[in-house]
């Protein structure tokens, strides 16, 4: 006779193999996030994907289902993030006319926040001592985690990691873009959502959508365009470097 | 609806397959991006289901990356060796990121509205800011 904690570890071990429970939890636990953040009206700090990864993590913790395992059956929701970057397309699409007229701004927008983004970040982890590691895998934080992690590889960092700080910064980018946006009293849609998909890419777009169909459309512009630029410039100038020293 | 299914599917794949063959260095979702854009571009519209498509997936963008969020349970052990560098450059770096991003476009904004005769009242607070 099986005692509980053997029976309740077996059924969850069994049922964890199926991706019903992990896509079913993974929905759950992202409306239920969705509700919370609503009941906060919306704020910035009440993001809907840490709140869900946050649900998630205690979830995994709490039945000891592993990290690898509970990603298995997941995949589904984690195969559907091509497609939605190949439909931002749309959003794209529907403001041409707009961006068109702002090609300035944008291209001025990438030329100034592709290299302060990846600067900034190198540089404080440098002063503050980080390994040379830490430092590669934190160079293409700002760019879409696809591109991210074919950076990572290129320039010698450790692409699981910089899976990990490209969702910790999207994530910041999301909370932090609004209120920066406030603070500095920008209320034009196309300059925030220009920000937010330099500096934080699909999940700031995420957060982008939610202020407005043009902020969304920028900021999923701003991803694309700034991960290509990333993916071209960053392992040419770590290669310089490289040589140089 | 089944066609703009198919529609994204067929641009995403050609993406993958272009970064398998090593042809382009893009990631491919990102080719199947710029694909499907080039598409609609030479059509000149959108077909109406996959407006409806891209606004019902697009919507719950925020919860495709859950998956891999998760991930940061299992990094734990690395992420807390150097957190205080990693920490402040992703918060820092990000807040820097976009504030300089902002105020720089914010300043090209209004200086093309103000040769075209015209100053957005909202924006002139931005301004001023950014010349502190």
């Amino acid at each position: 006779m099986p005692t509980f904690s053997e029976l309740t570890s077996l059924t969850w071990a069994s049922f964890a193999e199926k991706p019903v429970l992990e896509t079913g939890a993974t929905v759950f636990a992202f409306l239920v996030a969705t509700r919370i953040a609503r009941l906060g009206g919306n704020h910035p700090l009440l993001n809907p994907t840490l709140l869900a990864i946050i649900l998630i993590s205690l979830g995994l913790e709490a039945t000891r289902i592993p990290y690898e395992t509970y990603l298995h059956g997941a995949d589904v929701i984690h195969f559907m993030l091509g497609p939605a970057v190949v439909l931002l397309a749309v959003p794209l699409f529907r403001q041409r006319a707009v961006i068109r007229a702002s090609a300035r701004l944008i291209a001025v927008g990438l030329a100034v926040g592709m290299p302060v983004g990846i600067l900034s970040a190198v540089g404080i982890a440098w002063a503050l001592g980080a390994g040379p590691q830490t430092i590669l895998s934190l160079a293409p934080k700002s760019v879409t985690a696809g591109i991210a992690v074919g950076i990572s590889e290129q320039i010698g960092g450790l692409q699981t990691l910089t899976i990990v700080l490209v969702i910790m910064t999207g994530i910041t980018g999301a909370v932090l873009g609004p209120i920066i946006a406030r603070l500095a009293r920008i209320e034009d849609q196309r300059i925030v959502g220009l920000a937010m998909g330099i500096a934080s890419h699909g999940i700031g777009t995420a957060r982008a959508l939610q202020i407005g169909e043009t902020a969304g459309a920028f900021s999923g512009l701003a991803m694309g365009l700034n991960g290509i630029l990333t993916a071209i410039v960053l392992p040419l100038v770590c290669g310089f470097l490289g040589f140089a020293r | 609806m089944l066609e703009q299914i198919a529609r994204v599917l067929c641009w995403l794949c050609v993406g993958e397959i272009a970064a398998r063959s090593g042809l382009l260095p893009l990631p491919a979702p990102v080719t199947g991006l710029i694909l499907l854009y080039a598409e609609l571009a030479f059509r000149g519209k959108l077909p109406e289901d996959l407006g409806v498509l891209a606004d019902r997936l697009l919507q719950f963008l925020g919860m495709l990356f859950v998956p891999a969020g998760v991930g940061v349970i299992a990094h734990l052990h690395v992420l807390k060796t150097e957190a205080l560098p990693i920490l402040a450059a992703i918060v820092g770096g990000t807040a820097i990121t976009l504030f300089v991003t902002m105020v720089v476009a914010n300043l090209l904004s209004v200086a093309m509205a103000k040769r075209r005769g015209q100053v957005p009242a909202k924006l002139e607070g931005a301004v001023s800011d950014a010349n502190l």
